[in-house]
C-alpha cells in the first residue's frame, strides 16, 4: 500500500514540474539569464558592439567611475539621479492623491455616468505612450493648446513657454523671484560640490522640461492607480459607513477615519507601483526630449541606454543598471518601513 | 497507468514548445528561404519594370543590406538599384532592410555574431565600429579608391587602411529666403560674406512682432563647429591626446553664435513652435537657416511654394569652413560572403551604381568625376559641391560622444542665458581630455 502512495506522489511530481516545466525555461531564458548577464556586463569593457566575449575583465572599476571617481560619468549619474528623484517625489504623491481622490468620487452610490468617468479615467493608461507623448510634443508647443489655455484663463499675463526646451530649475525660477540667483548666492553653493554637481545645482528643482513630463507622467498613469483604489473602496464594508453615519460622522471624518486606514495596504500597493515606475522612467524622454536640454530630463534609465547604445560603454551603463535596481530596492524598503511602520490590526 | 500517460503527454507538449521556440533562433534566415526566386519589392510595380530573369534556381543566397530609412523618395531609388544588381547578378540576392532605431538595431546585430552582410556605417560612428573590430579592411578590395574626394575617403581611413567607401555625403551652406531679402532690400548671401555680414542682415530681417526671426540655429555641436573652424579653432590636436577648444577663436565662436540668440536676431526652433530649422525656415518663420542637402527635398515636398537661395556658409575670421556629414558601406569583419559584399559594395559605390544612386539629387556623389555632371544637373545646389573642398568631416575619436553631450548641454545653457561661453569651453576641455586619456 505504502509502495503505490509513493509511486503516486512520485507521478504527481513529475506531471507537477512537466507543467511547470515551459514557464521554468521561458522565465529562465528571459528574466534569469539576461539578470545574471547584465551583471556580468557591469563587471566589463564591454564596448556593445563586438562579442562580449572579447570584452576584458575591469572588477569594480565601472561601478567606480560611476559612484566615486569624479568625471564626466559620475557627474552625469549623479545629475540623472538628481533628476529622476525630483521626477518621483513631485509625481509619486501626485498620482496618489489624485487617483485617491478620483477613486473616491467614481465610487459614489449616486453618481450618474459612472461608466463614462471610469473609462475616461483610465483611458490614459490603456494608450500608447509612444502616442501620448508625441501629442503632448504638440500640445506643449510654444504656440501650442497648454499655453494658450494658460495665457487665457490668466487674461494674457502668462508668458508663453517652449515646455520641452526650458532648462530653468523650477526651485531655481522661484528663488530667482526672491531675489536669490546664483550670482548673489553665497559662493559655496556654487563650489561645493556632491558627486560632481553642485548644491546650488542640487536644489534646481525639477526643469520646466521636466515639469512638462512630471504632468504628462501623472496623467496617464493616474488611471490604473485609480482602478487598484477602485477596487479595494468596493471591498470595504457598506455597514461601517452606516454605523458611523449612524454615530454621526461626517463624510470628511468617514473617509479619514474608515477609508484611509482600510486602505493602508492598497495605498502601500499603489506608493510601490510609483515609485518603481517613475526611477525608470524612459519612453517619455527618450521620445520627447533624448534627456536635453542641458541634460535636465537626464534620468537614470535614460542614462543607461545612452551610455550602452550611444557612448559604447555597455559595461557602464549595465553598472548603472545594477545600481538603479538597488536604488528602487532600498527606495520601497525605506517606503514599506514608513507607510506600514505603524503595527494595525 | 493513466497518469503516467498524461505525464507523458505533458513532456510531449513541452518537447514540442521546446523545438518550435529553438526552431526559430537556430535558423537565421531573415526571409522565407524558398520562394526568393523573386527579388522582394514592396514597391509600386508600376516603378519598376521588374525583370526577375533570376530562374537559375537552387544555388542563391540570400543577402542582407541594413540600412535607415531616409526619404520615400530615396528608399525606392535604392530598392531600384538593388533590384538592378540582383537581376544581373543572379547567384546572389541582396534584400534591402531599412530598420527604425539603426544605431542600436546594427550595434545588437554586430554583438549577436549576426551582422548584414553590408551596412551603413556613419562617419561619426566609424571609429567605435572599426576600433571594436567590427568591420572588414576594406583596403585591398575597394575598387578604384583614388576616385572618391581626398577629405571624405580620409573619413574612413584609420591606421592608413582606407576601411569602406563613402556612399554620398551632404555638407551645411546657408538658405536664404529670397522674398524676405528682396522685401527688405538687401543683397543675397555671398560666399564673400562675413560674420558682422550676416548678423546685420539677420538684425534686419527679424520682425519678432510677426513671429519672423533673421535666422533659427539650434544649440548644436553639429552647427557651432563649422564656426569653430571658420574662426581657425580646432577640438583638439592632431594627434588626439589634448583638447584645443578652450581657445580665443572657439571663444569667438561660441560668442557669435550665442550672440546671434542673445541679441535677439535669431531665435531657437521651439520659440517659433517648430521641430527643426528646417520647418521654421518652410514656415517663414526664419530668413535663414544653416542646413544641409536634406532641407532641399524636404522644402520641395513640404513648401513647394517657397522661394528661396542657397549660398555657401560666411567666411570665418580665419578661413572658410564648413561641414561634411558622410555614410560609409561596410562589411562585417565576421562577414561569412565577405566577396559577395565587397562586390555590391563596389556595385554601389562605383560610378554606375552611385550615379543612379545620387541621381535624385538628394545627397551628392563622393566621386570627383561624378560632381561635374551632378552639380550640372542641379546647379542651385552647388553652393553644397563647392562646400565639399574646404569641408571638415563631422567625425571625432571613438568614445567623443561624452565630450558631444557636454557642449550640446553647455550650448542650451549659454542660448538660455545658463551659463557663459567661458565656463562651456572650460568643462568640455576638462571632459574632452579625460576621455582622450582613457
Amino acid at each position: 500500500m505504502a509502495s503505490g502512495i509513493k509511486q503516486q506522489e512520485r507521478q504527481n511530481t513529475i506531471a507537477g514540474w512537466g507543467f511547470m516545466v515551459p514557464a521554468l525555461v521561458i522565465f529562465a531564458i528571459f528574466v534569469v539569464l539576461p539578470i545574471i548577464f547584465s551583471v556580468v556586463v557591469s563587471f566589463t569593457n564591454w564596448n556593445g558592439i563586438s562579442p562580449p566575449s572579447q570584452a576584458d575583465f575591469v572588477g569594480l572599476e565601472n561601478y567606480k567611475r560611476v559612484l566615486i571617481q569624479s568625471g564626466i560619468t559620475q557627474t552625469d549619474f549623479y545629475t540623472a539621479l538628481k533628476n529622476t528623484t525630483y521626477f518621483a517625489l513631485f509625481v509619486v504623491p501626485a498620482q496618489t492623491i489624485l487617483a485617491l481622490v478620483m477613486a473616491v468620487v467614481i465610487n459614489q452610490q449616486r453618481l450618474r455616468f459612472k461608466q463614462f468617468f471610469r473609462v475616461s479615467y483610465y483611458f490614459p493608461s490603456i494608450t500608447s505612450s509612444i502616442a501620448i507623448s508625441l501629442l503632448f510634443m504638440l500640445m506643449y508647443q510654444k504656440d501650442g493648446v497648454i499655453n494658450n489655455f494658460l495665457s487665457t484663463i490668466t487674461f494674457g499675463l502668462w508668458p508663453p513657454v517652449p515646455w520641452l526646451n526650458d532648462p530653468r530649475g523650477l526651485f531655481h525660477i522661484i528663488l530667482g523671484g526672491l531675489g536669490i540667483t546664483v550670482q548673489t548666492v553665497p559662493s559655496f553653493m556654487t563650489t561645493v560640490t556632491i558627486g560632481g554637481v553642485t548644491l546650488w545645482n542640487w536644489i534646481s528643482g525639477p526643469a520646466v522640461s521636466l515639469l512638462a513630463i512630471i504632468i504628462m507622467n501623472t496623467w496617464t498613469t493616474i488611471g490604473t492607480m485609480m482602478l487598484i483604489f477602485v477596487a479595494a473602496l468596493q471591498d470595504v464594508p457598506l455597514q461601517v459607513y452606516e454605523a458611523a453615519a449612524i454615530d454621526g460622522a461626517t463624510a470628511w471624518q468617514a473617509f479619514r477615519k474608515i477609508t484611509l486606514p482600510l486602505l493602508r495596504p492598497t495605498t502601500f500597493f499603489v506608493v510601490t507601483l510609483g515609485l518603481i515606475g517613475t526611477f525608470q522612467v524612459f519612453d517619455q524622454v527618450y521620445v520627447m526630449s533624448s534627456g536635453g536640454p542641458a541634460k535636465t530630463t537626464l534620468t537614470i534609465a535614460y542614462l543607461v541606454y545612452r551610455e550602452g547604445f550611444r557612448n559604447t560603454a555597455m559595461g557602464i551603463g549595465a553598472a548603472i543598471a545594477i545600481v538603479l535596481f538597488f536604488i528602487i530596492f532600498a527606495v520601497t524598503m525605506a517606503q514599506r518601513r514608513i507607510t506600514e511602520g505603524k503595527p494595525e490590526e | 497507468m493513466r497518469t503516467l500517460r498524461y505525464t507523458l503527454f505533458a513532456l510531449l507538449i513541452v518537447a514540442a514548445m521546446l523545438l518550435v521556440a529553438c526552431g526559430g533562433t537556430t535558423e537565421p534566415t531573415p526571409a522565407p528561404a524558398a520562394p526568393a526566386e523573386q527579388p522582394v519589392t514592396e514597391q509600386p510595380a508600376a516603378e519598376t519594370p521588374t525583370e526577375a530573369p533570376a530562374a537559375a534556381s537552387g544555388s542563391m543566397t540570400d543577402l542582407v543590406l541594413m540600412g535607415w530609412s531616409s526619404s520615400p523618395a530615396e528608399n525606392e531609388r535604392l530598392q531600384q538599384i538593388v533590384d538592378q544588381y540582383n537581376a544581373e547578378n543572379p547567384s546572389t540576392n541582396w534584400i534591402l532592410s531599412q530598420v527604425p532605431d539603426y544605431d542600436t538595431k546594427l550595434q545588437v546585430s554586430l554583438a549577436g555574431g549576426s551582422p548584414p552582410d553590408a551596412f551603413y556605417v556613419d562617419a561619426f560612428k566609424f571609429f567605435d565600429f572599426q576600433g571594436a573590430g567590427a568591420l572588414d579592411n576594406g583596403n585591398d578590395k575597394i575598387e578604384n579608391p583614388d576616385g572618391f574626394v581626398p577629405n571624405l575617403r580620409e573619413a574612413f581611413v584609420a591606421e592608413g587602411q582606407f576601411y569602406c567607401p563613402p556612399k554620398d555625403f551632404s555638407t551645411l551652406a546657408l538658405e536664404y529666403n529670397t522674398a524676405m531679402f528682396d522685401a527688405a532690400g538687401l543683397e543675397y548671401p555671398t560666399a564673400d560674406w562675413s560674420w558682422q555680414d550676416l548678423e546685420d542682415a539677420a538684425s534686419k530681417l527679424t520682425d519678432k512682432d510677426n513671429g519672423v526671426y533673421g535666422m533659427v540655429i539650434t544649440p548644436d555641436m553639429a552647427r557651432w563647429l563649422a564656426f569653430l573652424y571658420q574662426a581657425g579653432g580646432t577640438v583638439y590636436n592632431d594627434t588626439a591626446t589634448e583638447m584645443t577648444i578652450n581657445s580665443p577663436e572657439a571663444l569667438a565662436a561660441m560668442n557669435f553664435y550665442a550672440g546671434l540668440i542673445q541679441k535677439g536676431y535669431a531665435a531657437q526652433p521651439s520659440d517659433v513652435s517648430t521641430g527643426w530649422p528646417g520647418e521654421a525656415f518652410g514656415q517663414g518663420k526664419a530668413a535663414m537657416v544653416i542646413e544641409g542637402n536634406w532641407i532641399m527635398s524636404y522644402l520641395k515636398d513640404q513648401f513647394p511654394d517657397l522661394a528661396f537661395g542657397v549660398s555657401q556658409l560666411p567666411k570665418g575670421p580665419a578661413q572658410q569652413a564648413t561641414l561634411s556629414f558622410t555614410v560609409c558601406y561596410a562589411a562585417p569583419a565576421s562577414g561569412k560572403h565577405l566577396d559577395d559584399s565587397w562586390k555590391f559594395i563596389n556595385y554601389l559605390t562605383g560610378d554606375k551604381g552611385m550615379a543612379a544612386w545620387t541621381g535624385l539629387g538628394l545627397a551628392m556623389p563622393t566621386r570627383t568625376a561624378l560632381q561635374g555632371p551632378w552639380s550640372e544637373k542641379y546647379p542651385e545646389q552647388q553652393p553644397f559641391i563647392d562646400g565639399a573642398s574646404y569641408s571638415y568631416p563631422w567625425q571625432f575619436v571613438s568614445g567623443f560622444q561624452a565630450v558631444l553631450d557636454t557642449m550640446n548641454s553647455g550650448l542650451q545653457q549659454v542660448f538660455a542665458g545658463l551659463a557663459t561661453s567661458e565656463q562651456v569651453l572650460a568643462e568640455a576641455e576638462q571632459v574632452g581630455n579625460e576621455v582622450l586619456s582613457r
